[in-house]
């Protein structure tokens, strides 16, 4: 009967159906007396290289090649596939929005970059008098590719009675391979228009040029030439006007007929590199030196072009920092949750396999490999969607190495996160046979009050439910607190950003307008701005390089307003100046002078030194904190006089718009208004993020309140039953369950809340501290809002929660031990 | 290596922590259990036998006395090298069948001779001839609880003999069943002891118990009878075909 | 005796070992009852009230008489007369060795079929007031030998044919018998050890 069999000495005759009564049961097998035979079973007869062999090895042999494990993580997958899809989304979705967001803050603060990938731009641009030798420049070390040469021919534009410099720029009609401009707008240069241009963007803005925009340059020698724009385009070559000058592309032809002179012309040509290594780089410069003995006029190099074109607050940042612990949190709390609720679920499967011969490490492995497996695919599908995102939905070119370090470190979170509940598992008593016992409940101080008050019993067993397992409710409370608390967080930058909008002054920008003297006279110019309706205060300033001493290198001095009138600072700590010799500085310039408030310290600005007391500590969103700021009359009166600029500060409710328009009328084309930029503007980004995260972590949230809610109607079958049994109606069990987890969720939602709040501004101070803005710029959503937020997280959470508790109320269960 | 006996105890005792009580569920119990046996320990609930028998495959720690399988001393292994010698050597069979229940039939069965190091063809072969034998073969395929009672834990037999123990270790192995299951599974056992297996079985059924060589009784965690179960007044019956003549 | 033929499988319902008639319900505890003390035919019988209580139905004194009679005449016990000042003498009786093997001999027997509560029970109750055995090896051995009888239902179950439903039946009522025999012997074992 077992010939086919292996080789065994069971051999049961019997089967369900036929109970011979021939005694001879099994006679005829191989009952070979091996049995006892020491206690390494050499029956199963493997192969000695599967056999595994104590220890890491074996272990890991297990799991790389072992059939158990393997079978136990495939089985126990099969059987909750809606669960584990659910952890990997949660993982994928806090993935890509992180990379998403790096990525959009990377574009943000560094446009360089994705300019360069997009043009394919050269790292190194050489300017040089006569028409270089390009192909001794393309046989050079490094050196992959050549852009050029290009004859280029500065002219100038005249507008509201300024020149602007520009450079006219060789193009051909066929687009180049190599640092190829990025028509945004229009078209590129074609032969059928000759007059066409292609200006750059930045400069075009400053022009308020769009495609078919005609525009009049001057030539050095003095002839006016009219030309046409056709389009706008971007290009890694240079930084943005008016640091740098503005950028026309034009035909040859027309390029010839503007500057006939070549002596007043240069060449460009540009090297893309084989990789972006800064030693190369240089090294390149050197031979490039070397090469065109000497004829080099400028060398611009890639780093120059990126330092130009980053921004230089760091707000972005800090958010960007703030936002990649908040997504790793939220990552590493939805695979935990999945992966303890699981463990929990599983406890005495965990045991069996132990009482099977699983070791512990075996257990630990195998609850790693699953959760883990499940949450490093989640990685990978959000690093794959993230990078579809940013190409396809936010078109632009994704950093391969951030999203590499953004993958790298959500795997971290995920298997440290996966770790605890492996390591809880894998210590689970090895005795199966004993079902773990519900707990036994004793009415709770709370519960007697509740029965005092004769609340309905759903209500007093609910409550009783939510305080006799202590160990659920906690995880119910955290799996809430901490997507809440992150929220809030979000809604703490949302309304930081806010404040900077609302109400400028407080981040140190309370001047919406500033006037650059034209041909006016100071006098002039101060009274002709306060002689506008709308101009509150004008505050004359100027800015200074000031050697910083022991230091090396210059930072901002910043003198703005005087002694007697200072300008409105966002002092946070100490005071605003209000005698000569006082300062106040951003935490950027405290952290480098090593100074507190209080202290003296001694500048030089122009060779003159300036010793002032710092006596506050402003918010300073500008070039990273370092900025000394002083009265105008604390300068030498060589550097004060005359004033560089105007601040000045509207009326509440002014349009900074129609104000600067009003003043350029009346300064008949003889004053240069600018319009002070936001930083806050340029973070509108951030509110794309702060939604995405929200949404993600609302998810991640209800993804955990639905693995505790599983887990508690597992621990609840059999109580159940027994309430129905004594007379409850289904509306009461679903009242009792809801009622059990809606106290946990509002338990945890406010205290996540409270933390949130709290956290926040804490948080976001911490980054402005450490980035050089400050403290003080963090602010606390509004009460309006948390108590939406409470109210919102509350009111899906019971939604959640009211599902499964509907079914278990409905459902018929059996009073059976289990 | 072959005279050892199969489980060896020299005063193993067990004392739970209740709290700051002491609760002590084995007392010395000095056992020794040769191969081909087939042991029941018997006692009411709260007599230690369930500690005893899991202290015997490593589940439970003894908190003093020694503990010998095959010859070689076992209460002072760790864990992981219980779970060494379980894979290779000891079977368990439980009460509540705990049969893993997101996996099949076959699966369950294979785990412990995959655990054990057979390939997985070996474990296949095995796991089809177990199942055969058993009556279950065309169960292969079915998670476990769409099996009934008697059906679960003769599966969970045949997963404890997949790996080709040295001991069988069952605990209650017919507590959760009706007669006619138990009735199965006993002869299961019986025919298994037949073909040399040695099993520790404890039970609170006599019936049960009946089937067994030898039976021990255990009284709050002490040995109260250790004896041979006596062979039938009149020897072995030929057919049954005999009168029996049962007193009372 | 009712004899219940089934197929091929007879079992006998009844006891064919000595059926527990009045005169041998009274002779085994008065002889233990004298193995501890040499008594008179009153305090015998005072002592079996005692002893027994309403768990066991008391024989009058004259049956008492009439079996310590016969117990003389097998030689287990002899009789001393007593003088008493104003009644007529009585007589004493104490154990001879001959009855005191005969007692160990009872003690010692296992007792077949499930119907053991009253003769057991008696052992069981005795036994340790007369020193002759002790009450958990009683219990041990009576367990044993019901295992054994179980074990041989069993081999009997497995080799009948599974189509002889009555059989079955009839060894399955029996194994139900003694297992309630065997769980009332696990009971006393935690009642009285």
């Amino acid at each position: 009967m077992a010939e086919e069999g292996p080789p065994g000495w069971i051999s049961c005759a019997r089967t369900a159906t036929s109970d011979t009564a021939d005694g001879t049961v099994g006679d005829g097998t191989v009952g070979d007396g091996t049995v006892g035979d020491g206690t390494v079973g050499d029956g199963a007869g493997g192969s000695g290289k599967d056999r595994p062999r104590g220890g890491l090895g074996e272990r890991i042999g297990d799991i790389v090649g072992g059939g158990p494990v393997r079978r136990w993580v495939k089985a126990d997958l099969r059987a909750r596939w809606g669960q584990a899809l659910l952890a990997v989304l949660a993982v994928a979705g806090v993935v890509t929005a992180l990379i998403a967001a790096a990525t959009l803050l990377e574009d943000g603060t560094n446009p360089w970059r994705g300019l360069f990938a997009e043009s394919g731009g050269a790292h190194v641009w050489i300017h040089t008098a006569s028409a270089p030798d390009a192909e001794r420049l393309a046989k050079l070390k490094h050196v992959s590719a050549v852009a050029g040469p290009y004859r280029t021919a500065p002219v100038s534009i005249t507008r509201d009675g300024r020149r602007m410099a520009a450079v006219l720029r060789h193009g051909t009609p066929a687009p180049p391979a190599v640092a190829r401009p990025l028509v945004r707008e229009g078209r590129w240069l074609s032969a059928r228009v000759p007059d066409g241009v292609v200006v750059e963007r930045s400069f075009a803005r400053a022009l308020g040029l769009t495609p078919g925009a005609p525009f009049v340059v001057n030539a050095l020698n003095g002839t006016r030439h009219s030309l046409v724009v056709t389009g706008v385009a971007e290009s890694a070559e240079q930084g943005f006007y008016p640091e740098w000058p503005g950028l026309i592309w034009v035909l040859p032809e027309t390029l010839e007929k503007v500057e006939p002179a070549l002596g007043r012309s240069e060449f460009a040509v540009g090297l893309r590199m084989t990789g972006t290594d800064p030693d190369a780089t240089r090294l390149l410069t050197q031979q490039v030196a070397i090469a065109l003995d000497n004829e080099v006029g400028r060398v611009i190099t890639w780093q120059r072009v990126r330092a130009s074109m980053e921004l230089d607050n760091r707000l972005l940042g800090l958010l960007l920092g703030l936002f990649g612990a908040v997504g790793l949190v939220a990552a590493a709390l939805a695979i935990a949750n999945a992966a303890g609720g699981r463990v929990l679920t599983q406890s005495m499967e965990l045991a069996t396999l132990k009482s099977l011969g699983f070791t512990r490490g075996q257990v630990a492995l195998t609850l790693m490999a699953e959760h883990g497996a499940l949450g490093l695919f989640g990685v990978v599908l959000g690093t794959v969607s993230g990078h579809l995102v940013t190409v396809f939905a936010l078109e632009t070119t994704p950093v391969p190495s951030m999203n590499a370090a953004v993958a790298g470190g959500a795997a971290l979170v995920v298997l440290i996160a996966v770790g605890v509940p492996a390591w809880r598992g894998c210590r689970t008593p090895p005795i199966p046979a004993a079902p773990a016992a519900p707990p036994r409940g004793r009415l709770s101080h709370l519960a007697r009050l509740a029965l005092l008050f004769r609340l309905p019993p759903a209500l007093v067993l609910g409550v009783r439910d939510a305080f006799t397992r202590p160990a659920h409710a906690a995880l119910t409370a955290l799996g809430l607190a901490v997507p809440t608390m992150l929220i809030v967080i979000g809604l703490g930058c949302w309304a930081t950003l806010d404040a900077f909008l609302a109400d400028p002054a407080r981040v140190g920008q309370a001047a919406a307008l500033q006037v650059r003297q034209g041909q006016l006279s100071p006098d002039e110019t101060e009274s002709l701005v306060r002689s506008d309706p709308q101009v509150a205060a004008v505050y004359p300033g100027t800015e200074v390089e000031a050697l910083v001493l022991g230091q090396a290198r210059t930072v901002v001095t910043r003198a703005l307003g005087t002694s007697r009138a200072p300008y409105p600072f966002p002092v946070v700590e100490g005071r605003a100046f209000a005698a000569r010799g006082e300062a106040v500085a951003g935490q950027g310039m405290l952290d480098l002078l090593g100074a507190k408030v209080g202290d003296m310290t001694r500048v030089t600005v122009g060779g003159t030194p300036l010793i002032v007391r710092i006596v506050g500590r402003v918010v300073e969103p500008d070039h990273d904190g370092e900025v000394l700021s002083v009265g105008l009359d604390s300068l030498a009166v060589k550097d004060a006089e005359p004033p560089e600029f105007y601040s000045l500060v509207l009326k509440p409710g002014a349009d900074p718009a129609v104000v600067r328009g009003r003043l350029m009328a009346a300064g008949d084309g003889r004053l240069e208004v600018l319009h002070v930029v936001n930083p806050a503007e340029r973070l509108a980004v951030i509110r794309l993020i702060i939604v995405a995260s929200i949404v993600v972590l609302a998810l991640v949230g209800l993804a955990n309140l639905l693995t505790v809610s599983a887990l508690g109607l597992r621990d609840h079958a059999v109580d159940l039953a027994v309430l129905k049994a004594m007379g409850l109606t289904p509306r009461q069990v679903m009242a009792t369950l809801v009622t059990g987890t809606g106290l946990m969720v509002v338990v945890g939602v406010l205290a996540g809340t409270l933390l949130g709040a709290f956290s926040a501004a804490w948080l976001i101070d911490l980054q402005g501290h450490t980035s050089g803005v400050g403290a003080g710029i963090g602010r606390t959503p509004s009460p309006l809002t948390l108590a939406a937020t409470v109210a919102i997280a509350v009111g899906a959470a019971l939604l959640v929660a009211l599902l499964p508790a509907r079914r278990a109320a409905r459902a018929r269960v059996p009073v059976t031990a289990r | 290596m072959s005279e050892d006996p199969v489980v060896k105890t020299v005063n193993p005792v067990k004392i739970y922590q209740n709290g700051d009580v002491p609760v002590p569920a084995v007392r010395g119990v000095d056992l020794q259990v040769e191969a081909g046996e087939f042991v029941a320990v018997m006692g009411p609930s709260g007599s230690g036998k369930s500690t005893l028998v899991h202290m015997l495959g490593g589940l439970d720690q003894r908190t003093s006395g020694e503990i010998w399988i095959s010859g070689k001393r076992a209460d002072t292994l760790s864990e992981s090298k219980w779970a060494l010698l379980r894979r290779r050597g000891v079977g368990f069979v439980f009460q509540f069948f705990n049969l893993i229940g997101n996996m099949t039939v076959a699966d369950n069965v294979e785990l412990p001779a995959l655990l054990a190091g057979a390939s997985p063809r070996e474990a296949r072969q095995r796991r089809e001839f177990l199942l055969g034998e058993l009556g279950l073969a065309a169960r292969a395929d079915d998670p476990p609880a769409r099996l009934a009672g008697g059906e679960q834990q003769r599966v969970a037999l045949a997963r404890a003999l997949a790996h080709e123990p040295s001991l069988l270790l069952a605990d209650e192995p017919t507590g959760n069943l009706d007669t006619r299951n138990t009735r199965d599974v006993l002869r299961l056992l019986s025919q298994v002891h037949k073909k040399g297996q040695t099993i520790i079985m404890v039970t609170h059924d006599h019936r049960a118990a009946s089937c067994a060589d030898r039976v021990i009784s255990l009284l709050d965690g002490q040995i109260v009878d250790d004896a041979p179960i006596p062979a039938a007044r009149r020897g072995p019956r030929r057919n049954a075909g005999d009168v029996i003549e049962l007193r009372g | 005796m009712h004899v219940i033929h089934s197929g091929n499988v007879t079992v006998n319902t009844q006891c064919d070992y000595a059926p527990v008639t009045e005169e041998m319900g009274v002779r085994l505890p008065l002889l233990a009852l004298l193995a501890k003390e040499p008594a008179h035919g009153y305090e015998l019988k005072q002592a079996l009230e005692q002893t027994f209580g309403a768990a066991y139905p008391s024989p009058n004194i004259g049956q008492i008489y009439v079996t310590l009679g016969r117990l003389e005449k097998d030689g287990l016990i002899r009789a001393v007369a007593v003088e008493q000042s104003s009644r007529p003498n009585k007589k004493v009786y104490f154990l001879t060795q001959q009855g005191r093997e005969a007692l160990i001999a009872w003690a010692d027997g296992p007792l077949e079929g499930p119907r053991l509560r009253d003769e057991f029970f008696m052992k069981l109750v005795l036994a340790p007031m007369t020193g002759i055995a002790d009450r958990g090896a009683l219990i041990n051995r009576q367990t044993r030998h019901f295992l054994g009888l179980m074990r041989e239902l069993h081999h009997l179950s497995e080799t009948t044919s599974p189509d002889d439903r009555y059989a079955h039946l009839l060894i399955e009522g029996a194994m139900l018998h003694l297992q309630a025999d065997l769980d009332w012997l696990e009971r006393c074992r935690e009642e009285l050890t």
